[in-house]
């Protein structure tokens, strides 16, 4: 029960360490590049503790994300939920595959992310933005073993 | 177990991600349908804006940091300049200061008014920057509700117009920047009076006017201001400077891009304004755009064209007529928002 407890606060405190970096103010051409890293990070506890986090903390932390970067309210923490749902149902197809392939996952993972966004942008009549919306669809997929990397050397080994 | 270890007994938690997932999807867009509605989620966002603060300002912390340890290797020298300049500076507007005290005396003689013009600002308020979004486009200031602030309130810094407030928390506030795509603001050519609307490029260097004809009597240097319709900004802000303008045989509208006299991507503090209504340049009475139903007045004139909403109650009391903010409920209480 202690050791779930402790995981739950790495969780927790990781993801919004993840939520700061991710709406950092930056230059220009970077903040096109700039990966969703608490996407990222969700999605890892996700797949590696599915019980730590549970949906909830994709809800929430999309949620911060809507406050954060002044979108619809709901729209990040739905399509933050779906991402989670999806992760945890798939924890055990992808946990145990090399880190390559594990990035493959994850583009598609941001692919079904960033489409609901665009989505719902597309029903509420705002401007569906331009192609640079995707690229972090990419350089996510790319900072993922770093990602996993940092994240798996905090949590107990298996 | 630290984690759901077992292959096909994930711990009691997620044992059942379906339902768990609904509610919060269902949640989620009921969220976003009231959001769109411009309902009570206001009020929720009034809240989560709070709770958002620490980390606006954590984030924005780096930057300002920078600034001040800049600021303190500052050398002597470029003090000394920078007070020498400002000194100069400041004998200059001493001379334009009693020439415009005199010149606005003149200008309400002439407009027939018994007294002199009451002060167009009636209050102003100094708030620090914590936080610049150019993604967004948008500025957090370290003043709020609390404050007094309101919504499409309007922001300047000591060079011209920065923007309008858009999101309201008790103790932050966010500005969105007149060079955000989505923000046009009324103005008019200074030389000559020909109106127009300025929108943002997404680029805080430039803003551009696209609607005016080919044939507008525009050209590179001349100032834009303000021009007062609208309801949310008062007349005769400075906005900026035109650029260049291209007038290209093909098409009905010059292309005309400015640039913003404000620093807006530099600012470290900016200024709120609260109007007196009884003067004829100040816009709507904040409390008589609050009393309207929610969408046209408070919120950020977001589409180019002119809206109709606004047009209709705005040149009421934007226009230089002087009577029409007798008919808002009370004319002093611009200053009373906090609730």
């Amino acid at each position: 029960m202690f050791a779930r407890r402790e995981s739950a606060l790495l969780v927790w405190i990781t993801a919004l360490i993840a939520l700061m970096i991710t709406v950092m103010p930056l230059p220009k051409i970077l903040s096109v590049l700039w990966p969703n890293m608490l996407v990222l990070v969700v999605l890892y506890w996700s797949t590696m503790m599915p019980g730590a986090g549970g949906i909830l903390i994709g809800f929430l932390g999309g949620l911060c994300l809507d406050v954060l970067t002044g979108s619809q309210l709901g729209q990040h923490a739905l399509a933050l939920s779906l991402l989670c749902y999806l992760a945890i149902r798939l924890h055990l197809l992808v946990r145990a595959k090399p880190l390559f392939e594990q990035a493959l996952f994850v583009v598609l993972a941001l692919l079904v992310y960033e489409g609901v966004l665009w989505a719902v942008d597309g029903f509420s009549a705002q401007g569906t933005g331009t192609w640079t919306r995707w690229v972090p669809v990419l350089t996510g997929a790319a900072v993922w073993p770093l990602i996993a990397g940092v994240l798996g050397r905090l949590h107990a080994p298996r | 177990m630290a984690y759901a270890g077992g292959l096909n007994s994930p711990s009691g938690r997620d044992s059942a991600p379906g339902p768990r997932f609904f509610f919060f999807a269902a949640l989620s867009i009921v969220l976003m349908y009231f959001d769109q509605r411009d309902g009570w989620s206001e009020r929720i966002r009034y809240v989560l804006q709070a709770a958002a603060y620490p980390i606006q300002v954590a984030v924005g912390s780096p930057r300002q940091l920078w600034v001040a340890t800049r600021d303190l290797f500052e050398s002597r020298g470029s003090l000394r300049a920078e007070n020498a300049e400002l000194q100069q500076r400041e004998r200059q507007l001493a001379v334009t200061a009693m020439r415009f005290e005199a010149l606005e005396q003149e200008n309400a003689r002439l407009r027939a008014l018994t007294d002199s013009l009451p002060p167009l600002v009636k209050r102003s308020q100094l708030a620090d920057v914590v936080n610049v979004d150019l993604g967004r486009q948008r500025l957090v200031i370290d003043k709020g509700d609390h404050n007094g602030l309101y919504r499409s309130q309007p922001v300047i810094d000591a060079t011209g117009l920065v923007g309008q407030v858009v999101r309201l928390g008790p103790w932050s506030a966010e500005v969105l920047l007149i060079t955000d795509p989505e923000h046009a603001v009324p103005v008019e050519v200074l030389r000559n009076g020909t109106q127009t609307i300025a929108v943002g490029s997404g680029d805080e260097a430039e803003l551009r006017l696209p609607l005016l004809p080919a044939t507008a009597d525009v050209k590179a240097g001349d100032v834009i201001v303000t021009s007062g319709l609208g309801g949310v900004f008062p007349a005769g802000l400075p906005v900026g400077t035109v650029l260049e303008v291209v007038r290209d045989p093909d098409e009905i509208l010059a292309r005309v891009r400015v640039k913003p006299r404000a620093t807006l991507a530099q600012d470290r503090q900016v200024i709120a304004l609260w109007f007196n209504p009884e003067h004829p340049a100040a816009p709507v009475d904040p409390s008589l755009a609050r009393d309207l139903p929610e969408a046209p007045l408070a919120q950020p004139v977001l589409k180019p064209p002119p809206p109709p909403v606004p047009a209709a109650t705005a040149p009421a009391a934007a226009k230089p007529a002087p009577a029409p903010a007798a008919a808002t409920p009370s004319p002093a209480s611009a200053g009373q928002e906090s609730r």
